[in-house]
């Protein structure tokens, strides 16, 4: 049995260690907000918080998590919208969506250790999560957004 | 980005080294040759070997330049190039400036059996500091730098072992070098020979090729 806190709650998961955190979410614990893509961090469309840092979570081994704080986009707001979710909806961000929750989840970590990313800065972190729709314009613009109302609160 | 932001990656690594159980392997290095019984002709043979191991691009590829660019060699290509999807290691060598390198290389000493995934350590996944760049760097300017405690972390020859040693006992780089797994080209010889090489470098008093 490993135990583990998901978005704020202890949960015990009693699964083979290796399991990919992705798994674990999804199949074992029905949070289906981080998305399977490609299975070898190469999309981002999984990626969670591990201890406030982003993390694709297909590559996480749940063996290697006892103890630690994942947060997905159902955690992330707290219950309300975080900064970032709304700007995302204010830009209209999403196309088809599917990678859209790693996608806010990347940009939510970067604005905790960087609360007025340049331009490069965003795309030097956003660029290993991957948007088959083309939506990096807008996600840059609402990254810019979100971090003026961060900065105003 | 304010400095202040990054402190909690840049001291993250070392409280998590601190943090560790003590060596979860029986590792331990053989019985160093004796100070001056090795000739510098082996000594220099020796390096040889070491030089092949360090400018290989499975270790060299993490020891890059002031450009904090990991490299990446590709099952099946023979040129090494940059690491993909415009990673930037930046001045902290860990990626905490952008992307960190943990978000995709997590730590684990699960076995490394997937081809085309990140591979892991039982260390934090990060380049190796700016002053032992390896990648684009000769041999002499290579043996130079590891005989240079105000480049190599202040050790000395033996200091060096130690270092491989301690390296091993936490499932880190350089026993990964030698068996990367998921179908990547391993480092020439093995872990064990290595430290071997080493100590008979040290002994022979670090000899350098000119």
């Amino acid at each position: 049995m490993i135990e583990l806190s998901v978005n704020g709650e202890t949960r015990q998961v009693d699964v083979e260690p290796d399991m990919p955190l992705l798994w674990v979410l999804r199949d074992e614990l029905g949070i289906t907000g981080p998305k399977y893509g490609c299975g070898v961090a190469q999309c981002g469309a999984c990626t969670v918080h591990v201890d406030g840092m982003a993390v694709r979570a297909c590559q996480a081994r749940i063996g290697d998590l006892a103890g630690a704080e994942v947060l997905t986009i159902e955690g992330l707001g707290a219950g309300t919208l975080h900064a970032v979710q709304q700007a995302w909806i204010d830009h209209q961000v999403p196309q088809c969506g599917y990678c859209q929750t790693g996608q806010i989840m990347q940009a939510a970590a970067l604005l905790d250790m960087n609360p007025a990313p340049t331009d490069e800065d965003i795309n030097k972190t956003m660029a290993g999560n991957l948007c088959r729709c083309g939506t990096y314009v807008r996600i840059r613009e609402a990254i810019h957004a979100a971090a003026a109302k961060m900065a105003e609160n | 980005m304010k400095p202040a932001n990054l402190a909690p990656f840049l001291v993250a690594p070392l409280l998590v080294l601190l943090a560790l159980p003590l060596a979860a392997a029986d590792i331990a290095a053989p019985p160093a040759p004796e100070p001056g019984s090795v000739s510098e002709a082996e000594g220099l043979d020796a390096w040889a070997r070491i030089e092949a191991v360090v400018s290989h691009p499975r270790c060299a590829n993490c020891h890059t330049g002031p450009d904090n660019l990991p490299m990446w060699s590709i099952v099946g290509e023979d040129k090494t190039r940059p690491h993909g999807m415009n990673i930037h290691a930046g001045e902290s060598r860990i990626g905490a400036e952008t992307l960190a390198c943990q978000t995709c290389h997590v730590t684990s000493t699960a076995p490394n059996d997937v081809a085309h995934a990140p591979p892991h350590a039982g260390i934090e996944w990060q380049l190796a500091p700016v002053e032992m760049q390896w990648f684009d760097k000769t041999g002499p300017e290579i043996c130079a730098q590891l005989k240079d405690p105000e480049r190599n972390g202040g050790r000395d020859g033996d200091g060096l072992v130690e270092h491989l040693i301690h390296d091993a006992e936490k499932d880190g780089f350089v026993p990964w070098g030698f068996a990367p797994g998921g179908g990547r080209e391993k480092a020439p010889g093995t872990f064990d020979e290595h430290v071997r090489d080493v100590q008979l470098w040290v002994a022979a008093g670090q000899p350098c090729p000119q």
